[in-house]
């Protein structure tokens, strides 16, 4: 007990958020955190495992966990759920065709215990390809409006690719986060 | 009094001690060393001065949890009689918790110089305090992130989310649907069977959106110029040729069939005895296929360079061959995949001469 209490004392003073990146595989988890890291997203493969950033938003330390989504690895996910403060549940919006796996997957999810306190971002990726569906429709096809009172949750538009929006909705998760973890300052 | 007491239970963490073993032993016989060592050396001056603190710290420890506990305790009390205001509950709720991390923290450092009994019945005390905290953050709030230790919570939470998670399920299936055909309609080719598909996409103005093939049987599939995503499902004994997918590629439950394509990212699921003709920046992966076959890119039409150019595709960087298997994360090579041989594979594609015009049979 005394080694939680000074885990917990360490965290608040460095300001560290623990985010987890998950979705359906090609829904470009992998290259949202890149772009948002200012690294190159030419050449990404599809994620075998796992990758970890730490970057630094505003006064806090992000570490995000971007976990591959391929359906062979997503029961791996779990293994992850542990002291996650953010969630971002990332969506291929131009991929209309599976979005009731992601429905289904992202519910999943969301019953499990060990992410019952975190907020969750929806990335509707993709907004740049012609024909991608509006997040407010992806909204309404994942039944977000069931959490309304369970859960802080936001959906945001985005691109990976030129990067649009992906700021927009970084800001409200550590907004989101920090109004809660960091309630005593 | 509490001196004594401490040890007239000292024989008690014998009986722990027989039937725990190894490291736990160890440390149980550490304690009471500790403490027969600080009792022994109080009970001597205990009797003398009864009431001097300094003399045992075992009272002094019992003294300052008890006030520790109090102030956890109607910390607690406070957050739960304050139903209203949210904020002064959690406010108070946030003083509880401190008031416990001191109680955890007093504990920690008295630890060595406590008998095992007093220890114990201590750390029992904080983690019942610890669980009513929980409690009652539950109540004020659910969100609350106690992301360290929520195990407890399982009997709360489960009951409210299958009942509010599922029943709005089953009408939103129906809505996407019929969106599909409505917001997609000239984007790919569906359900056809036996024919010559073609699509110049230079031509079009759909260049910065994706194309799907669905439900083709026995078709061939010209795609000329770029697009940004390409999505494949159901095709069985096709024969497909795309120009340059700026992004990625998924292809789902495809068999029999020939694909020959260049794209930044490719993802195979369920194809069955199938042969790709790739150039690809990333590497290629595959999920549950049995049976398929790389080879290198294979494709020419007036202007392909250009758009490869134009894509980023232009160079080729090998990776055709550097397929990752998800259903084989071994070292050695996986059985649902190969090479295809050179002397099987197809001589370079010219579909210059293959025009926009749907020939169905």
């Amino acid at each position: 007990m005394g080694l939680l209490s000074i885990i917990r004392k360490i965290k608040r003073k460095e300001k560290e958020m623990r985010i987890l990146m998950v979705g359906l595989d090609n829904s470009g988890k992998t290259t949202i955190v890149l772009k948002i890291n200012g690294e190159d997203t030419s050449v990404i493969s599809p994620t075998l495992g796992f990758n970890i950033k730490t970057i630094k938003y505003q006064k806090y330390s992000l570490n995000i966990w971007d976990v591959g989504g391929q359906k062979t690895i997503r029961s791996y996910w779990r293994n992850y759920f542990e002291q996650t403060d953010g969630l971002v549940w990332v969506v291929d919006s131009s991929d209309v065709r599976r979005l009731d796996d992601c429905r289904a997957e992202l519910h999943n999810l969301l019953k499990e215990e060990r992410l019952a306190g975190a907020s969750l971002l929806v990335f509707a990726n993709k907004q740049d390809i012609q024909g991608a569906l509006k997040p407010a429709e992806i909204a309404k096809v994942l039944d977000l409006a069931a959490m309304e009172k369970s859960r802080h949750w936001q959906i945001v538009g985005c691109s990976a690719a030129t990067g649009d929006g992906l700021l927009q909705g970084f800001d409200w998760l550590v907004q989101d986060v920090a109004s809660r973890i960091y309630v005593l300052d | 009094m509490p001196s004594g007491g401490a040890a007239g239970m000292e024989p008690e963490p014998d009986q722990p001690k027989a039937v725990a073993g190894g490291g736990r032993r160890k440390h149980l016989a550490m304690l009471e060393r500790l403490s027969k060592h600080s009792s022994s050396s109080t009970t001597s001056t205990a009797s003398a001065l009864p009431d001097s603190t300094s003399a045992s710290p075992v009272v002094a420890f019992l003294t300052r949890f008890a006030a520790a506990k109090l102030a956890a305790e109607s910390a607690l009390s406070a957050c739960r009689a304050s139903s209203s205001p949210e904020d002064e509950a959690t406010a108070s709720l946030a003083a509880a918790a401190a008031a416990i991390d001191d109680l955890d923290r007093l504990v920690a450092e008295s630890s060595h110089a406590l008998p095992p009994y007093e220890l114990r019945s201590a750390l029992a005390a904080a983690a019942d305090l610890r669980a009513a905290h929980r409690a009652a953050a539950s109540e004020i709030r659910p969100k609350k992130s106690f992301s360290f230790r929520n195990k407890s919570r399982a009997p709360k939470n489960p009951p409210q989310d299958p009942a509010t998670v599922p029943p709005p399920q089953p009408p939103p299936p129906e809505q996407p649907k019929p969106s599909i055909d409505v917001i997609l309609p000239g984007f790919g080719f569906r359900a056809r069977n036996g024919a010559t598909l073609v699509k110049d996409l230079r031509v079009s103005n759909d260049k910065d959106g994706d194309f799907t093939l669905a439900d083709l049987v026995s078709c061939e599939v010209f795609l000329k110029g770029k697009c940004r995503a390409l999505y494949v499902h159901k095709l069985r004994d096709c024969r497909v040729f795309v120009g340059a997918v700026i992004g990625s590629v998924l292809i789902e439950d495809v068999e029999g069939c020939t694909f020959v394509m260049a794209a930044h990212q490719i993802r195979i699921h369920e194809a069955r005895a199938t042969d790709f003709y790739l150039r690809v920046r990333s590497r290629p992966i595959i999920e549950d296929c049995s049976g398929v076959r790389f080879a290198p890119h294979a494709l020419k039409y007036d202007g392909i360079d250009e758009d490869l150019k134009e894509s980023g595709l232009e160079e080729e960087t090998g990776n055709w061959a550097n397929v990752d298997d998800f259903k084989w994360l071994r070292a050695v090579q996986s059985p649902n995949w190969c090479l295809v041989p050179e002397e099987e594979r197809l001589q370079t594609v010219d579909i210059s001469e293959i025009h926009e015009r749907e020939h169905d049979s």
